[in-house]
């Protein structure tokens, strides 16, 4: 017998060394996008994804892109698969400005990755919210707030801005055991800890997030006075269902902001009343919003399926991703006096971001995300979130702006950091990278 | 005419036991193996190692591992999956006790401990076969990612309950981490590959092999003729894990640097048990071909509009992608049902008689 079928590998393979990577244009700004509109994760990603692009598309059609060079916006698709994500990785890096990897696994694989390749990694709201300490993870960014943040906002929400009324309360987090839903845990350990509540861990398996009875059922039997979710995809509409199904007061139960989209609740509608969930970005309508309805929806160049669409949180939280590459791409023009600029030169725009309130009244997004400043020692920004509140219909803001006590978080990040590091010895960390 | 075998004589015992006993099967393997060592690394891109060749061996191997069980010995399993991830967090775990421990000395050990593993689930196939077997090795599936997820020790406490890959050196040569060069890391695999798969070759034809076939043929008739049941089998499900567990510490060292739990989940069994299937079951070949359809093909479609000069959206293409891989599998099956390795067993005989048919 011989090995000989291998053959067909070496015809199919020497075909793909000639191609070799995507090759884009001088005269545009390679930004490609790691989706998943297919697979069990598509109906939570479709929203965000059509809003990162739209609104690229909107800058390209609206003012001719950034500083005079346009914007070539890219999707490589991965269906939530890490194996997936290996491939678009390697096939969109070689002249990538950026890296938007989106799931945690394909995010785990790619930082160190990153490094190597020198090409910041753009993760908004997700990733591994140690990522702030940007003189260990130099490439990374996850503004405008991270899970920790989320999680010490929410804690402030529900003791109404006095972390000591906690004491003696019992609360549960209802988790997917993910990565992602196990990544608030040690805040969570540490508030416990200090304000003397009781904190409650109920995990939620992969194979699980549709029937989760068993959960709602210890939830049921341990009558937490408050319930934090920390879910995605599926596993949101899943809990809902049960909450609905088992009386448990919706008002006393908390979201983090990848469980607060409107297609999980649009089902349940007034049933679900009372639901919140805390957001890095105000639904509303904003000047942003009418400049993509008319240069990019109403052209028909959108992929939404309907216009309505666009009042949806994850829609707009798209939009809002896509707003802060494009101000980070913004800067590091403004900075290095061109517009053709590299993944190195977006890195240090990315690390010095400074979108001001004046600045977002500029970009029509008054109020839709919170002033953001980034730092060498501060990749997130801990901009701030908002609570909101399904009214039935639809979100509303319930609440001022919330904000993050660094104190507490920071010493958390910064030891997590160094075991990261630690792990993954030899750790470039900044690597030389200047910082100024 | 090219495949001519006329005045090829066997003239001694040894030339009849030979590998090759063809000279243009052994040209043939010449060639690939050259294509292998010597062209692709010359001219491959990165996005050719990491998202076509690495990822292609890496799963031949572990459906190879799985042929060994089902293919040879008779006995299907459902938790290839499970055995990956026992070889990639042995491996994790032997690197993080033992910093200064070789790279390969580790993986070659992490296979034990799969292979341990195995033949502790493979017990049950001493009293129950067939179906009732494969839902007994669903069971360790299950278990096993339920361990990966739950016991903390296994990822040595870390917050995000995945492993990952530290920087590793060969004799001085960086193979695992992101510093690694691709060709480095797929000569590696390459070598550890061609040497797992020469070994497999001879032990399929040798003693071991022809007892598996025979216990898969007829078991009771292997008892009769005075096989030991218990040996056979365990020992395939041994060798078999043994080869598994090495493809799964391979794949998350050298192909994806990191991994959750729920990689080594139900997909990925299925995944190489249709690769053992479609390639051909009792067949060392067979792995091969069926890895370049099921891991290799995919990726290679996403590239065709882009080369004919259609856009398609991402998410479209794949869909079609996952319709058209499906089309070809059934179409595969239907065209023949043992498997491309008998397709070219097929190809090769009519070859061989070409240009005059009977």
């Amino acid at each position: 017998m011989g090995l000989k079928g291998i053959l067909k590998l070496a015809a199919a393979t020497s075909l793909v060394c000639s191609l070799g990577v995507v090759a884009a244009s001088a005269a545009s700004l390679y930004v490609p996008n790691l989706t998943y509109r297919t697979g069990p994760f598509a109906a939570t990603g479709i929203p965000i994804m059509n809003g990162q692009r739209d609104y690229v598309e909107m800058i390209n059609a609206r003012d001719g892109g950034v500083g005079g060079i346009e914007l070539e916006f890219d999707e490589c698709e991965t269906g939530y698969n890490t194996n997936k994500g290996v491939e678009c990785y390697e096939k969109t890096k070689g002249n990538a400005i950026v890296t938007q990897p989106w799931s945690t696994g394909i995010t785990l694989q790619v930082l160190p990755r990153t490094n190597v390749d020198r090409i910041p990694i753009l993760a908004p709201g997700y990733g591994f919210s140690p990522m702030s300490e940007g003189n260990t993870f130099a490439w990374a960014f996850n503004p405008p707030v991270s899970y920790w943040d989320g999680a010490y906002m929410i804690l402030e929400y529900i003791s109404g801005g006095d972390m000591s009324s906690l004491k003696g309360k019992e609360i549960a987090l209802l988790h997917l055991d993910h990565p992602f839903g196990k990544e608030p845990i040690p805040l969570f350990e540490k508030m416990a800890a200090a304000h003397g509540f009781k904190f409650l861990k109920i995990p939620v398996g992969l194979k699980e997030m549709q029937n989760q009875s068993a959960q709602w059922l210890q939830i049921r039997r341990e009558r937490p006075d408050h319930v934090i979710m920390w879910g995605w995809g599926a596993m949101n509409a899943g809990a809902l269902t049960e909450a609905v199904k088992t009386r448990f007061p919706l008002d006393k139960m908390i979201g983090v902001w990848w469980s607060g989209s409107d297609d999980d609740l649009l089902p349940l509608g007034g049933k679900a009343k009372g639901y919140k969930s805390i957001s890095w970005n105000a639904p509303g309508d904003y000047a942003v919003m009418k400049d993509i309805r008319k240069h990019v929806v109403d052209q028909g160049n959108s992929l939404l399926k309907s216009s309505a669409d666009m009042d949806k949180v994850f829609y707009q939280r798209g939009v809002v991703i896509s707003a802060i590459l494009v101000e980070g791409i913004r800067t590091a023009q403004a900075k290095y006096g061109k517009a053709n600029i590299g993944p190195e030169e977006l890195r240090w725009g990315l690390e010095n971001l400074d979108i001001t309130a004046e600045r977002l009244k500029e970009m029509g997004m008054d109020g839709m995300f919170a002033p953001l400043k980034t730092s060498c020692d501060n990749h997130t920004g801990h901009a701030g979130a908002w609570m909101l509140e399904w009214d039935g219909e639809r979100f509303v803001q319930v609440s001022d702006l919330l904000k993050p006590n660094r104190e507490v978080i920071k010493p958390l990040e910064a030891e997590k950091a160094a075991e990261y590091a630690r792990n993954n010895a030899p750790w470039p960390g900044r690597d030389g990278l200047a910082c100024n | 005419m090219f495949y001519r075998v006329s005045g090829q004589f066997k003239t001694s015992y040894e030339s009849d036991m030979a590998l090759f006993p063809i000279r243009q099967d052994a040209v043939l393997l010449g060639v690939i193996l050259l294509a292998m060592y010597v062209v692709f690394p010359l001219f491959a891109s990165e996005f050719t190692f990491k998202a076509l060749l690495v990822p292609v061996m890496i799963y031949s191997l572990a459906a190879m591992g799985l042929n060994i069980l089902t293919g040879f010995a008779g006995q299907l399993s459902l938790g290839t999956a499970g055995f990956m991830g026992v070889g990639a967090y042995a491996c994790y775990k032997l690197t993080t006790i033992f910093p200064e421990m070789n790279v390969v000395v580790a993986l070659l050990l992490s296979g034990c401990f799969s292979a341990m593993v195995g033949v502790a689930f493979g017990l049950p196939s001493l009293r129950i076969k067939g179906f009732y077997l494969a839902i007994a090795t669903l069971a360790s599936q299950f278990f096993l990612v339920w361990l990966f997820e739950k016991w903390a020790w296994l990822y040595n406490y870390n917050a995000s309950g995945a492993i990952e890959v530290r920087t590793m050196d060969f004799f001085g040569l960086v193979v695992t981490g992101p510093t690694a060069a691709p060709v480095t890391q797929y000569y590696f695999v390459l070598v550890i590959v061609s040497l797992i798969t020469f070994c497999m070759i001879n032990l399929t034809r040798g003693r071991y092999g022809r007892l598996w076939k025979a216990v898969r043929d007829m078991d009771i008739a292997a008892e009769l003729v005075g096989i030991n049941l218990m040996r056979a089998k365990l020992s395939a499900f041994a060798v078999s894990s043994y080869v598994v567990g090495v493809a799964g510490a391979m794949l998350v060292f050298f192909w994806k640097g990191a991994a959750e739990p729920n990689l080594f989940d139900i997909p990925l069994s299925f995944q190489v048990l249709f690769i053992a299937i479609i390639g051909g079951l009792g067949s060392i070949l067979g792995n091969f071909l069926g890895a370049i359809l099921i891991v290799a093909l995919p990726v290679l479609l996403n590239f065709v509009p882009g080369l004919i000069g259609v856009e398609v959206n991402s998410a479209t293409l794949e869909h079609v992608n996952v319709m058209v891989v499906g089309a070809l599998i059934v179409g595969f099956l239907i065209a023949e049902p043992h498997g491309l390795a008998r397709l070219w067993a097929l190809i090769r005989e009519k070859l061989i008689i070409w240009p005059f048919p009977h």
